[in-house]
């Protein structure tokens, strides 16, 4: 029996597994900025848009956790911040490519009153500037300006009512802020339903995800919860670093199609307060940042995440040696691992890491990984070969996963052995194998990355996977119709999570997965309970099957996504929840 | 014709029968953004369980979620938290000042959990200062004051791997001694105030005209201060409350108010951190519950939070005007916006009160009796209290909300309620208040003399004054005199503020005008000289409620009161779901498990494959046990399952009618009662 037999043979299992199926990515995740709500930045969004494939939507919420119901006050973009989205799309350039930064004033339309809206007047109305540059900050061009921003969701009395706005409903006002900036790009700034999804009461009870004793219930701690979000259409030719359309790409997995994206939040150095406001001055300081998901929730620990917020990713490298070992040797692995703090953390029983791969490779924390391999012939001209990517990948002993999620966070991954399915490795992860992602640009560190080449999955394809990558590399290596050879070819879900990231994709539960060793796996460096020796056993062991059905439970988000801009649901209404 | 008395019982029947806006919950534009010195609530009551002394509650940092993970809310600090007393005309300004500020440190800075291992992160301890000169000095009174963990869940609290206790001892262990006599707690704490924010603020749907009622500051915490004074220590001269000389002894009124400041300025630094330096700038303040929410329009919210109660006055060519003519009244009134919100329809201020009396905005009130005789020696009266009452025509609340919220009532005519007054509301009546300390403008203001009402007497009311006023009003047991004796609710708001009392319902109503007719000024439905004074219109602003009428949380008997804080994977931690995980498998072992594609270690077989309507499965079972098999689409979906049940060891067939399946490529799968595979195969159905 050969080694694809024996994978196609766990493929119908596996779909079973991978079906449409959360963690706040970066809500309150900082000790200053959990205070500073209006800076906070909590998730960011890049995938290529499934109605109008040339064109990119990236999307970075801020201000978590709203109720819809919070007035007088309700919640806005704050003035005197800097919301700003960074795209790096070239590695020869050092810093951002292209910048968006947005910048809100507010307005009382009626002072008179303590309501938010009355007799079509809007108190706190805010409108804004955008502003593009394509030099690395060096210049701006104002592409938009008296952007509006649709107003909070209070009620009907205030939306639609004669004494409110008289306004035919909320989509319609939303419609109305959805706007064309002069240099192409489509933009919508305003409040939206939060869509990420996440039991986070459970998971910051150490780690309980899936809630081990609560009678079956899990529970979403941002539905009906409402973020501000910048939601922006680009054209590809816009983002690709040589101005070319998608059409001009020489694969789907083309390196001169990736881009890295992140967000942030900035204020001014110096806010003086006086007796009835303040005024800023001084040099704009970076308060919040967002790059991949959970990377300063889950990944950083507390003492170092408001130093981690105030960086760029083009720092990153440059502070390895504060930051790299939590990637290295990450928290959440302790709790995957029945020699360290495993058994602390029964929901993660399922997640168990390679402690003996191939009967030779040990990825718990402080231990070896593929370091044994180092400077050897046998990772000749792959990647982690020094004499092509430097030290970076191996960078010393006990830094087991300085292979995998090092990279995923830091640099992308590129399409070059070991970074390819076991489809076609023979057995051998450090062979050749079948390609699924190519989100390589090592300029800078934690970034969202996108290789825009990659073709969409339909949101309403029966293939699609809010599982992301991980369902593409299920599928490379076990769906007949994908796992007979090595070519590159499209597999359902590899425009997914870690490959920029849709709406849907539940990053929460592939991190989780991905800490336990599922992109290890994939590559062919299987679970302990496979007998590299036994050549009748199929690599898809139960310990894998634990990992790929592991699921925090909450799987999707509370409200259904928009099929076209700006594809976040609208915000929650205040009368309404 | 029902008897005037018949007329006066159902009234008060139907008030006694009922029992509730966020209080100062992002109240104002730029404390929205600052919620670590959001003042939420000011509570000042005479303990129930301790009628020596005085429970003041300040509660900050609004609408926490109870998952507000993994940073969850505390105080801040580099915050001054400050509860304010006055209790002496005499001397201008703070008579006695509590300060709080608070540090956090981490225990253990390598992980991102709150709590892990007994050790806790952001953990917040305080020290508690004390003025007796305004502020001038302040002496340490508590140092190294516990503020509890979060109340995270089970397993951060109770577990061996978090903190091993019970919230509630992790509570128990925050209550202090002070050095000077008070008790004291810093917490998280359910969030004591109940409104239908939703509604209120859509353009004041209260009740909810379309929909049902939802208290939106249900299932959130705040953080409390929570004292607990002797009356002695409170009490101007130091007197305890048995020194007083009747139960509205005008020695025993507190005007209290909390604040938060911060220092002038904030510097972010490159590396994350931030310094603060600079004089101490307040940035929040609360005295009456609602005043800075839906009395101070949004263009002077953000000065109001930096000004001091002692700076009214002098503010009051700013802020007068919105208590004098206060912008909920034009919702109460025909002639205005009343008819735009229908939720106040119940509510009709008096616009001809006696006949004589219009107090509608812009309207003149009381004004035209300015400097007559008829009140001569009353509080009206200017050789008494100046033209604070009567500043202006065109003033028409100057002498009901304006004192409420800036003076406190005096024991005087016209503030008695209309028992014992023959029809004019100038007479002398029966008293039912005293918490007159014209000290400063905006407090919550409490006589420390007045006694308790226990919260389990039938006799308790939310409505506090209002219901005690009705009583005084219309049950026999104390309309017989204009006698001064207790009346049940007398210690209610706006005489200080207990957690029950329900302020949103209170504040409407008393802009609806009912303190005008406690004291004798009716609704416009009354005739002048009728014997019934309680009109429909009276029973309608009464028996008005925004439809959520007490707190989601019981409170507690003793100190602290307040309910403990929610817990972050209880009913209030979001959005249900059912799931239920499946079972872990044991790992292979290295030889069993879904072998190929010929069945696996257990041979199973299916004739005839490729299948047509049935086919008969065969494998050679191990050991006895449950058995279940499957049969999946080629998309992963369970399309069939042929059979569960229990089997023996020993070769086994299963036949399976496949007639309603489609024709296509299927996998059949047997586990065992762990989920554990024991053979899968391919199937064609043609």
């Amino acid at each position: 029996m050969n080694y694809r037999t024996l994978l196609v043979s766990a493929w119908v299992a596996l779909s079973a597994l991978t079906g449409p199926s959360a963690w706040a990515s970066s809500h309150r995740e900082a000790p200053l900025i959990a205070n500073d709500p209006l800076a906070d930045n909590t998730d960011l969004y890049c995938f290529r848009s499934p109605d109008d494939p040339n064109y990119i939507t990236i999307i970075a919420n801020y201000i978590p956790a709203q109720l819809a119901f919070g007035g007088p006050n309700y919640a806005s973009f704050g003035e005197g911040i800097r919301y700003e989205i960074h795209i790096d799309n070239n590695t020869l350039t050092a810093g951002d490519d292209v910048t968006y930064r947005f910048t809100f004033t507010k307005t009382n339309q009626d002072p008179t009153t303590f309501f938010n809206i009355r007799l079509g007047q809007q108190n706190l109305l805010t409108m804004y500037t955008m502003e593009k540059s394509t030099d690395g900050g060096a210049t701006w061009t104002t592409v938009l300006t008296n952007g509006l921003v649709p107003p909070p969701n209070i009620g009907p009395r205030s939306i639609e009512g004669a004494a409110g706005l008289g306004a035919g409903s909320y989509d319609a006002l939303i419609a109305a802020a959805v706007l064309t900036a002069s240099s192409g790009e489509t933009v919508y700034c305003g409040p939206a339903d939060d869509p990420f999804f996440v039991d986070l009461g459970g998971i910051f009870d150490l780690g309980d995800a899936p809630r081990q004793n609560n009678g079956g219930i899990v529970r979403d701690g941002l539905a009906r919860t409402n973020v501000h979000s910048i939601c922006l259409k680009i054209p590809i030719s816009l983002l690709q670093k040589d101005g070319l359309d998608v059409s001009m790409a020489s694969s789907i997995l083309d390196p001169d199609f990736v881009i890295g994206v992140w967000a942030s939040a900035s204020r001014p150095a110096m806010r003086t307060l006086n007796t009835s406001g303040y005024t800023e001055s001084g040099n704009w300081v970076q308060v919040s940042r967002l790059g991949m998901p959970l990377t300063n929730e889950a990944v950083i620990p507390i003492g170092s995440k408001d130093q981690w917020n105030a960086m760029t990713p083009y720092q990153d490298l440059a502070n390895i040696a504060t930051f790299g070992n939590y990637f290295y040797n990450p928290e959440l692995a302790l709790y995957m691992d029945d020699d360290l703090f495993g058994g602390a953390v029964p929901a993660f029983t399922g997640l168990r890491i390679q402690r003996n791969s191939l009967q030779g490779f040990d990825f718990g924390n402080g231990h070896s990984g593929l370091y044994p391999l180092k400077g050897t012939a046998a990772v000749a001209g792959t990647a982690l070969d020094d004499a092509i990517f430097g030290t970076l990948l191996l960078p010393a002993d006990n830094s087991p996963r300085s292979v995998d999620l090092w990279p995923i966070f830091h640099t992308g991954v590129p399409n070059l052995a070991p970074y390819q399915l076991a489809t076609g490795k023979g057995g051998n992860p450090l062979a050749a194998g079948k390609p699924f992602i190519n989100n390589f640009l090592p300029n800078g560190g934690d970034m969202l990355r996108l290789n825009m080449a990659v073709p969409v999955t339909q949101r309403n394809d029966p293939a699609f996977s809010s599982l992301g990558i991980v369902a593409a590399a299920v599928s490379g290596l076990t769906d007949p119709t994908y796992a007979a050879d090595a070519s590159l070819q499209f597999i359902p879900n590899m425009d997914g999570f870690p490959n920029g990231r849709r709406l849907e994709d539940d990053v929460t539960r592939i991190e989780l997965q991905a800490v336990g060793g599922v992109a290890l796996a994939a590559i062919g460096l299987w679970y302990d309970d496979y007998n590299a020796g036994n050549p009748n056993q199929s690599p898809v062991t139960n310990l894998l099957v634990n990992v790929l059905q592991y699921s925090t439970g909450v799987e999707a988000n509370d409200a259904a996504f928009k099929t076209t801009f700006p594809y976040v649901a609208s915000p929650w209404r205040g009368t309404d929840i | 014709m029902k008897t005037t008395k018949n007329l006066i019982a159902t009234g008060a029947w139907v008030l006694a029968s009922l029992t509730s806006l966020a209080s100062s919950h992002r109240e104002a534009p730029l404390i929205a953004n600052d919620p670590l010195a959001d003042n939420t609530d000011v509570y000042a009551f005479r303990s129930p369980d301790d009628p020596n002394s005085i429970i003041i509650i300040a509660n900050y940092v609004p609408m926490q979620l109870p998952h507000g993970g993994p940073n969850y809310y505390s105080f801040g600090e580099n915050i001054r938290y400050e509860i304010h007393i006055d209790n002496n005309v005499g001397t201008a300004g703070d008579d006695i000042i509590y300060r709080f500020t608070f540090h956090k440190e981490n225990e253990d800075p390598s992980t991102f959990f709150n709590v892990r291992l007994g050790m806790q992160n952001l953990k917040t301890t305080y020290t508690l200062e004390r003025s007796i000169d305004g502020g001038m000095t302040f002496q340490a009174i508590k140092l190294n004051g516990i503020v509890p963990p979060n109340n995270i869940g089970a397993r951060s609290i109770e577990g061996g791997a978090g903190l091993n206790s019970t919230y509630a001892q992790l509570m128990a262990n925050a209550f202090h001694a002070t050095s000077t006599g008070e008790t004291v707690f810093c917490g998280p704490v359910d969030d004591p105030f109940y409104v239908d924010l939703a509604g209120v603020f859509d353009l004041g749907d209260l009740p909810r005209q379309n929909g049902t009622p939802k208290d939106g500051l249900a299932c959130l915490n705040v953080s409390a201060i929570v004292l607990k004074i002797p009356i002695s220590t409170l009490q101007k001269d130091g007197l305890n409350v048995s020194a007083a000389t009747s139960i509205l002894d005008p020695d025993f009124v507190i005007g209290v108010w909390a604040s938060a400041s911060r220092r002038t300025m904030r510097t972010l630094n490159a590396d994350g951190t931030q310094d603060y330096m600079g004089p101490w700038v307040q940035v929040s303040r609360l005295g009456m519950p609602l005043t800075n929410e839906a009395v101070i329009p949004i263009g002077s919210k953000d000065q109001w939070n930096g000004l001091t109660p002692y700076e009214d006055l002098a503010n009051i060519a700013t802020f007068g005007n919105y208590f004098y003519n206060p912008e909920l009244a034009l919702y109460m009134d025909d002639d205005l916006f009343g008819g735009a919100v229908p939720a106040f329809a119940p509510l009709r201020i008096q616009r001809n009160s006696l006949q004589g009396f219009d107090f509608g905005n812009g309207h003149s009130g009381l004004y035209p009796l300015k400097g007559t005789a008829a009140v001569a020696g009353t509080a009206l009266d200017d050789a008494i209290f100046g033209t604070l009452l009567l500043p202006a025509d065109n003033s028409p609340r100057s002498v009901d909300l304006w004192p409420i919220f800036h003076t406190g009532v005096p024991n005087m005519r016209p503030y008695q309620l209309a028992t014992g007054k023959n029809g004019d509301p100038l007479a002398a009546g029966k008293p039912f208040i005293n918490n007159f300390l014209p000290n400063g403008g905006d407090m919550l203001r409490l006589n420390m003399a007045v006694p308790t009402t226990d919260r389990n007497s039938p006799a308790f009311s939310p409505l506090g004054i209002v219901a005690a006023a009705v009583s005084g009003l219309t049950d026999p047991m104390y309309n017989a005199t204009a006698s001064l004796e207790f009346i049940p609710n007398m210690d209610g708001f706006p005489n200080g503020r207990r957690l029950e009392d329900d302020v949103t319902r209170i504040e409407l109503q008393a802009v609806g005008g009912v303190a005008l007719a406690a004291i004798g000024l009716w609704y416009d439905d009354y005739t002048a000289g009728d014997p019934n004074p309680v009109t429909q219109q009276l029973l309608n602003v009464l028996t008005y409620s925004t439809g959520v009428d007490a707190n989601d949380m019981p409170f507690q008997g003793a100190f602290p009161y307040v309910a403990m804080p929610h817990s972050g994977t209880g009913e209030c931690s979001g959005l249900a779901i059912s799931y239920t995980q499946p079972a872990v498998l044991d790992p292979s072992d290295g030889q069993v498990g879904m072998d190929n594609l010929s069945g696996g270690a257990m041979g199973l077989t299916a004739f005839p494959n490729p299948i047509g309507d049935r086919t008969t499965f065969q494998f050679d079972l191990k050991a006895d046990g449950d058995i279940r098999m499957e049969i999946y689409s080629v998309t992963g979906k369970l399309v069939a399952t042929p059979f569960v049940g229990k089997l023996t060891t020993g070769t086994r067939t299963i036949v399976w009618d496949a007639s309603g399946i489609a024709a296509g490529t299927y996998l059949a799968k047997a586990v065992d009662a762990h989920g554990v595979l024991l053979g899968a195969l391919k199937l064609t159905k043609q």
